[in-house]
């Protein structure tokens, strides 16, 4: 297996990097949106201040030429008031030239010519003022009618078309602005669809690109998932294939011990025997070295068969589960180690050979824990048979461990043997309060 | 008179041997075969019918506990010592309830062996004095933690002896004789007995009395 960073880690960056991708498409969206809006404002802003500033002045410049000829008009046709026409007309003149000069540098080609009409019309107007200014009264009265028909009203209809022209192009200009206006707001339409389509886009590819980046993740969980679990049953078996090596192992050599080294040992006890009544009375000497050999030999024995029955306890084999069990009570009560109480009533003697070893040893450890660990004085073990399965309670009265603390080679072996035949163990100590160590191993059709 | 025929079944062939000797010594015995494990020995005594089996506790196939048990059953009358490393009552109990009638501890069967074959041959038990001790011990050590009274002072004198003469063996009619007592009035005493003392048939009779080294 190759080391690799923890999925959920790389899940995360996923995440973030999905959700923060199309965060920030949005914003860039939003921003962009709202730039393209503040460009079409300013945007409409110069083009009134261009287009229809530009209209405006064109309608004043063709009003005061009205006005200008009105007032020439006025001083023909009321030569006792022409003073203050003439004021007047000062002014207006003076207005327009203004206006003539300040017009807008660059100009459309009609405009200009427009402009340049009305310059010319300006110029005429302008001309017919000097000539009737230089007029006496007298010229007044006699040319004044006919230039007021002859020139003054052709003027002015030409001003008046002039006018209408202006008028024309104004609502030409309008209609442009507008279009102009829609075109833009068009092309910001346009964008911003673009925009929200590269959005949806980049979204769509982001969304399955992590959806299936966390489907491989998942995949990938998976098969680890399976490759823990099948390394954990191969662990298990591993281990249940130990206990069992470790029992076999433990059998032959207590047979090896009791059948070979004891039988030897037991032939040397016998031929020492036979010597002991061939030695006479009175060799002191040799008879207590003879004793002293016994002795020896027979303490040998002793161990041997002590090693021998803990490596196996052949109680099992000649008494059954629930006798060895209470002989193993009372061989720890014998060892002065602490009184131990064993209830076994209903307990079946066909139990198959595991569970009678897994009791068996779990019995063992509990009360060698109780007596060796805890300090116990009593103990009391209970082993029933019931609801399909056996129950096992181990209780005794020592100071108890720290279960964290105390998790030796024993407890656990005590769990491998339960757990492989499919039960269940539980332990409750607590400092000064004893403990309590409860299995239990189902049978199923086993017994 | 004919010599008491004897069958030794025990797995360890040095073990067989040293006991053949020791039989072989007296004239009064005769060994008539030896059994390799508890099957084969089930067999021989079918086969061989002798008039005592020597039998090692443990062995392969089948222990001599439950040999012991088959060849009871069989009814033709083998008397049978048990040889066993433990002194342990579990043990005893089991050999007595299988039908054995000595049990000697294998450390000292030489020296026993010929006391515990004469006295089955009479009817007579027979154990070993370590496992006297032993039973003694435990026993008293269950009283201590119980608190409990040794039941054996609940008795009569009477019942007593009554109690000792069943444990070596005889039967009432015989207890009978000896105390000049009718049958009946011994087999009361006997019932007494066994409620006074919580016991449970003639072999947990024979472990109090062993116990109590009221036989040996």
């Amino acid at each position: 297996m190759t080391q690799e960073e923890p999925p959920t880690a790389k899940l995360r960056l996923v995440l973030l990097t999905a959700f923060g991708g199309l965060l920030a498409l949005v914003l860039v969206a939003g921003i962009g949106a709202l730039r393209v809006l503040r460009e079409l404002h300013a945007e409409e802003e110069h083009v009134r201040e261009t287009m229809l500033a530009g209209g405006q002045s064109l309608t004043t410049l063709c009003t005061s030429l009205d006005v200008y000829r009105d007032r020439i008009q006025r001083m023909i046709l009321y030569p006792e008031r022409s003073g203050d026409a003439a004021r007047d007309l000062a002014q207006v003149d003076t207005a327009i030239d203004s206006l003539l000069k300040t017009f807008p540098q660059i100009q459309e080609p009609e405009e200009k010519e427009l402009v340049d009409t009305m310059e010319r019309l300006f110029a005429e107007q302008r001309a017919m003022l000097r000539s009737i200014l230089t007029w006496s009264p007298d010229e007044r009265r006699r040319k004044g009618p006919r230039m007021l028909v002859e020139e003054m009203l052709p003027g002015g209809e030409r001003i008046q078309q002039t006018y209408e022209r202006v008028t024309v192009y104004n609502s030409r200009q309008v209609g442009a602005y507008e279009h102009e206006l829609l075109a833009r707001f068009e092309a910001l339409q346009g964008s911003l669809g673009r925009l929200l389509l590269v959005s949806l886009g980049a979204g769509l590819v982001l969304s399955l690109a992590s959806g299936f980046y966390v489907l491989k993740l998942e995949r990938q969980g998976r098969r680890r998932y399976a490759e823990l679990a099948g390394s954990r049953s191969e662990l298990e078996r591993l281990s249940a294939r130990l206990v069992d090596a470790q029992e076999t192992e433990r059998r032959t050599i207590s047979r090896e011990l009791h059948d070979e080294v004891g039988q030897l040992l037991g032939a040397a006890l016998v031929d020492i025997g036979r010597l002991s009544a061939m030695v006479p009375e009175n060799n002191a000497a040799a008879r207590e070295y003879l004793g002293k050999i016994k002795s020896t030999t027979e303490k040998t024995v002793g161990m041997v068969r002590d090693i021998a029955l803990l490596l196996r306890p052949s109680m099992l084999d000649d008494l059954g589960l629930v006798a060895a069990l209470e002989w193993q009570g009372r061989e720890v009560s014998r060892r002065g180690e602490m009184e131990v109480e064993v209830e076994a009533g209903n307990v079946s003697d066909q139990l198959p050979d595991e569970h009678k070893i897994c009791v068996y040893r779990l019995v063992q450890e509990a009360l060698n824990n109780a007596a060796r660990h805890a300090g116990a004085r009593n103990a009391r073990v209970k082993v029933e048979q019931k609801d399909g399965g056996i129950e096992i309670e181990v209780r005794d009265d020592g100071h108890g461990f720290d279960l964290e603390r105390a998790r030796g080679l024993g407890i656990l072996g005590m769990e491998e043997r339960v757990r492989r035949l499919g039960g269940w163990l539980s332990i409750e100590s607590q400092p000064g309060k004893g403990s309590v160590v409860r299995a239990r191993l189902p049978l199923g059709a086993a017994a | 008179m004919n010599p008491v025929r004897v069958l030794l079944a025990d797995d360890h062939k040095l073990m067989r041997a040293g006991l053949r000797l020791v039989l072989e010594q007296q004239p009064e015995f005769t060994v008539v075969g030896e059994a390799d494990d508890g099957r084969q020995a089930v067999a021989m005594a079918k086969e061989l019918t002798p008039d005592v089996v020597v039998m090692d506790v443990a062995m392969p196939n089948l222990n001599g506990i439950e040999a012991s048990r088959q060849i009871t059953a069989h009814g033709a009358g083998a008397r049978i010592v048990m040889l066993s490393m433990h002194s342990d009552e579990g043990y005893v109990l089991r050999a007595l309830k299988a039908g054995a009638q000595a049990y000697l501890l294998k450390d000292s069967a030489e020296a026993d062996l010929v006391a515990a074959i004469r006295a089955v041959v009479e009817g007579k038990s027979f154990f070993s004095p370590a496992v006297s001790r032993v039973l003694l011990e435990d026993y008293v050590r269950k009283l201590r933690r119980s608190g409990a009274e040794d039941s054996y002072d609940l008795l009569t004198p009477r019942e007593r002896e009554i109690l000792q003469l069943v444990a070596e063996g005889k039967s009432s009619k015989e207890a009978a004789n000896v105390l000049n007592l009718s049958v009946y009035t011994v087999d009361t005493h006997r019932a007494n007995i066994m409620e006074k003392l919580g016991l449970k048939g003639m072999p947990e009779l024979i472990l109090y009395a062993v116990r109590k080294g009221i036989i040996a």
